[in-house]
């Protein structure tokens, strides 16, 4: 799309807002395997269908035409790819101001943004900032306050909506080319580095506080007891154990094993490290 | 401890908002047991038991990722359940932990039930389009998904909540012993699973160190999670800043280490 300086827009803010809200709240509601987010695309631009082709004599079957072509397959993450349904709404706007947009454009320019954005999404929401954030608020309330929950329920619900929201506005207002740029420049780069950084370090932390792996075995000879946990492990290092253990997991989901397949690793090794007594609670 | 019917249809309805991702992004929020652990907990009387067993039932699912509509496991289920019978049968966290993994496998179900049944609804949106009444597709987006979902997630949720409290005492009493030492065990080392799968994410290329940092950091100095993460903010800041000093030339590895794979 070509960006001038003045863009006519016939979409009140408002409308927008409400798209913006239809969007976020109600984007999963009908998640399914056919068209996974299509149809909350579709709804995300009912607030704003009426003010398309308000003039035109053709104007019901030209609005029908735009909400066939919003109800087909979408799939992406929710906060990273609002984006792409602020672009929709301001090309489907343009387009029914008679720049000459064709429909499949429109399409295509979608379906090629949502791989990119649901992967960077998922990667910097779901594995990034949610286990930081859970970390923190799960360390807070095991010390014995319900705040840690409270905490991370108003936090995410804040990031969520605010994000989401502004990022709407950036893809309505800046277009394809601007998220496009975003894609390709380097603020990503050092974002992801930063979060990596973070990420592992706070990690790092959590084995050291939560995961527990203790060695049960005790080997008496002519009047001594040597305690294999206190004597040696704890003395090469305090939680050597769970490190190890973590990093055995780590190598596991490497080689492509399934947290299933862990969990029943884990379960096996608990029975037998319990029954024998080479680990201990 | 057993609990009453209407506690039992509340547990349903809190399951049915966390896994059906109904108003406020459930998905993020209600979802995670940290969340529907505390809220179990209110329901039930006892908020600080419910919150902190439910925080320790997340610790397995902390970088669980639900990536192109598929679902490793069901934490909603796992919390709310782990926290009614941690509440109702006096279990520690690491026996409710181990009790909460597998339900919350069984849970998956629900979802690809889910996911598959709303399909239905989605011909209910395009007939509502094909008649130009755009503004009735929330009933085909909202409403009829909604009530399908509160079907298949409160009935099963609620028997569970209500038979399993009143079964759980007996159970955990047949349990005592190397039984239950098993369970502590195994909700030991459960965490380590919700860790190792965040670091698929995270544990690449330069910040690999960080992690045995933050670990050796966290062993000796006894730090709790926020002052460490706080720590971890600082030095992430001043690492970035290092290494995007001299030009663009760290941009290009960083990009190697983390977006090939997840496209």
């Amino acid at each position: 799309m070509a960006e001038e300086n003045k863009i006519k827009h016939v979409i009140p803010k408002k409308a927008l807002y409400h798209a913006a809200f239809n969007w976020e709240t109600w984007v999963q509601c009908c998640y399914n395997y056919e068209r996974m987010m299509g149809m909350a695309c579709g709804h995300t631009f009912v607030p704003v269908i009426n003010y398309l082709y308000k003039d035109d004599p053709d104007g019901a079957a030209k609005r029908k035409e735009v909400m066939e072509r919003e109800m087909e397959f979408f799939n992406v993450h929710i906060e990273f790819g609002s984006c792409i349904l602020g672009m929709a709404i301001a090309l489907e706007e343009q387009k029914s101001l008679g720049e000459p947009i064709p429909g499949d454009f429109i399409t295509s320019l979608k379906t090629s943004l949502m791989g990119p954005l649901a992967g960077i999404g998922d990667t910097i929401y779901q594995g990034v900032l949610i286990p930081i954030l859970l970390a923190i608020c799960i360390d807070i309330t095991l010390t014995g306050t319900v705040w840690g929950s409270i905490a991370y329920l108003i936090l995410m619900l804040a990031i969520s909506y605010v994000f989401s929201f502004a990022n709407f506005f950036f893809g309505y207002q800046q277009g394809s080319d601007a998220i496009m740029d975003f894609l390709e420049k380097g603020v990503l780069d050092k974002l992801l580095l930063g979060a990596q950084v973070m990420g592992c370090m706070v990690m790092g932390g959590l084995i050291a506080n939560y995961v527990t792996c203790k060695c049960g075995l005790e080997i008496v000879t002519s009047g001594s007891t040597f305690n294999v946990q206190e004597t040696l492990f704890d003395a090469v290092m305090p939680k050597i154990l769970p490190l190890g253990f973590t990093m055995l997991v780590y190598w596991l989901m490497k080689k492509r094993w399934t947290s299933i397949k862990i969990i029943i690793l884990i379960v096996v090794i608990g029975v037998v490290g319990g029954l024998t007594g080479i680990l201990t609670a | 401890m057993s609990i009453s019917v209407l506690q039992a249809v509340l547990l349903g309805i809190l399951y049915w908002i966390g896994e059906a991702n109904l108003p406020f992004v459930g998905l993020w929020t209600i979802q995670r047991p940290l969340v529907c652990g505390w809220i179990a907990g209110i329901i039930l009387g006892d908020a600080l038991t419910g919150a902190m067993v439910g925080a320790s039932i997340n610790l397995v699912y902390l970088g669980f990722i639900s990536a192109g509509g598929s679902m490793p496991a069901d934490m909603a289920l796992a919390g709310t359940l782990g926290a009614t019978y941690a509440i109702t049968g006096g279990l520690d966290a690491d026996t409710a932990l181990a009790l909460a993994v597998p339900i919350g496998i069984l849970g998956t179900l629900v979802w690809y039930a889910r996911m598959t049944l709303d399909s239905i609804f989605v011909h209910v949106g395009d007939r509502f389009v094909e008649k130009e009444q755009y503004n009735r597709i929330w009933i085909s987006n909202v409403l009829l998904p909604q009530i399908m979902a509160a079907v298949i997630c409160i009935i099963p949720c609620s028997l569970a909540a209500y038979f399993g409290a009143a079964y759980i005492q007996d159970f955990v009493e047949m349990l005592s012993g190397t039984p239950l030492k098993i369970f502590q065990i195994i909700g030991g080392l459960m965490p380590a699973l919700g860790i190792a799968i965040t670091l698929q994410y995270i544990f690449k290329g330069e910040s690999r160190v960080f992690l045995f940092f933050g670990f050796v950091v966290a062993v000796y100095s006894g730090l709790g999670l926020l002052p460490l993460g706080v720590i971890a903010l600082l030095i992430a800041l001043i690492y970035v800043q290092l290494a995007y000093k001299h030009g663009n030339d760290k941009s290009s590895i960083a990009q190697d280490a983390e977006l090939e794979e997840d496209f």
